[in-house]
């Protein structure tokens, strides 16, 4: 069932196999990070201090997708996964009052969390002959503002006024040479430079993209593996997102429009709906 | 380490992630790709001694569907407003950024970069527009692709950013 979070944020996460693979590689996490003072009891007799420190939270949504290697890519993601949660569960100490100082500390923590996540794969798998590696998108919402830290080629977009706009850019080879003049993008999405990664968690390279942006209530955020978008394109998923459906029956919807449509790698999907 | 805020702002399509490629890790490309949101980049630069961090806050563009984020304006230290020499409507509207800008972040220091300066050839600039924005100050003629300009107009910047306010 999806979770109504506060602020009004209506989240559902769904991993599937697919139907050519028999290990699935990918993992997914939607998370409520709290921090608060949470009174019991007292005899003061003016309590409302309390009350400023109750009840901010941010939500955290993350998809990882483990390609590769001898440990396997499972491994991968899900050391990525586990080892973000742990990193931010330990330094992050308060949403309250960003200001400009501290949304720079959050957000250099934020990173800091996939840096630490990329060394623990390395650290677990760096010295095997063919190490895995992870592709990861995390998305740490503080209504109405959302921080995205990318890696890889797991996406995030988000339908606003019926128009949907790409958060992340993938990490591939593919986009590499389409930016440097060398493909065009029809030749690149022939090209199985498009499914090489550049940069990746538990890689010689991971080169984490940075960005933010606020929401509005009536947007719908989409994370995703690329086992979607190799079988449902942007149109099909502006239609689905555009439904007058829970986060729960678009994420299904999805996985279901994959599966369909060849189901030839595993699948995660999130949807987000900000109610406002 | 001394962080600083810096919003790149302007019309869409005048440069400025490209700005930001070029002088964070100097590559630039002749793909455009529209910002959403905020892209966030960081470089260290040394000011007289001094290392900053400059966070540089990439804006998406003004467009006919949506106007400057005010909201990501906030708390800004310093502004580089864009326009690109070859559309001459882009740098009309630097007027009006500047009072968006003032109004979200106040009056914090400012340089402005007339990019594109490699496609001279369809310049589109009069003289009168451009004594208008010497007027401004700070002025840098910039261009993204080959790198002219840019490592001057964000060291200034830097500067601007690093001179202690009056009776500090």
């Amino acid at each position: 069932m999806s979770a109504i979070f506060s602020g009004g944020i209506d989240v559902f996460g769904l991993s599937d196999v697919g139907r050519k693979r028999t290990r699935n590689e990918d993992h997914f996490v939607i998370a409520t990070l709290r921090k608060e003072i949470l009174l019991r009891q007292s005899n003061l007799a003016d309590t409302s201090v309390f009350d400023a420190a109750r009840g901010v939270e941010a939500q955290l949504l993350a998809v990882a997708d483990g390609v590769g290697g001898q440990a396997g890519g499972d491994v991968a993601s899900r050391t990525a996964v586990t080892a973000l949660v742990g990193y931010l569960n330990t330094t992050m100490t308060c949403f309250n009052n960003l200001d400009v100082d501290a949304e720079h500390e959050f957000l250099e923590k934020l990173e800091a969390g996939v840096h630490a996540a990329h060394q623990q794969v390395r650290d677990a798998h760096g010295r095997d002959s063919r190490p895995p590696a992870t592709t990861l998108t995390m998305i740490t919402l503080l209504w109405p503002r959302a921080y995205v830290v990318h890696v890889g080629d797991s996406r995030a977009m988000y339908l606003h006024n019926g128009w949907l706009r790409p958060l992340t850019r993938d990490q591939t080879m593919g986009e590499a040479m389409v930016d440097a003049g060398a493909m065009t993008e029809e030749q690149a999405a022939r090209s199985s430079l498009s499914q090489t990664l550049y940069s990746a968690l538990g890689a010689q390279d991971m080169l984490p993209s940075v960005g933010l942006v606020d929401f509005a209530a009536g947007d719908v955020l989409l994370m995703c593996s690329d086992g979607l978008t190799k079988h449902v394109n942007d149109t099909r998923i502006s239609e689905v997102l555009s439904q007058p459906w829970t986060a729960e029956m678009m994420t299904k919807t999805l996985v279901q429009d994959a599966l369909e449509g060849g189901g030839s790698d595993n699948v995660t999907v999130i949807v987000a709906r900000m109610i406002g | 380490m001394i962080q600083k805020k810096v919003c790149m702002v302007g019309v869409f399509g005048t440069g400025k992630t490209s700005l930001v490629q070029q002088y964070v890790h100097t590559k630039f490309t002749d793909k455009y790709h529209s910002t959403v949101g905020v892209k966030i980049d960081r470089k260290v630069v040394n000011v007289d001694g001094t290392d900053i961090t400059l966070v540089l806050w990439d804006l998406a563009g003004r467009d006919p569907q949506q106007d400057v984020g005010s909201s990501y304006l906030k708390g800004a230290h310093g502004v580089i407003y864009v326009g690109d020499g070859t559309r001459r409507e882009t740098v009309s509207e630097l007027d009006d950024l500047l009072r968006v800008a003032t109004a979200a972040a106040g009056p914090v220091p400012s340089v402005t970069a007339i990019n594109k300066i490699d496609l001279t050839e369809q310049w589109a600039l009069t003289p009168e527009d451009y004594q208008a924005l010497v007027k401004r100050g700070g002025l840098f003629r910039t261009s993204a692709k080959t790198g002219e300009g840019v490592e001057a107009m964000f060291l200034q910047l830097a500067r601007f950013l690093t001179v202690p306010k009056a009776g500090a």
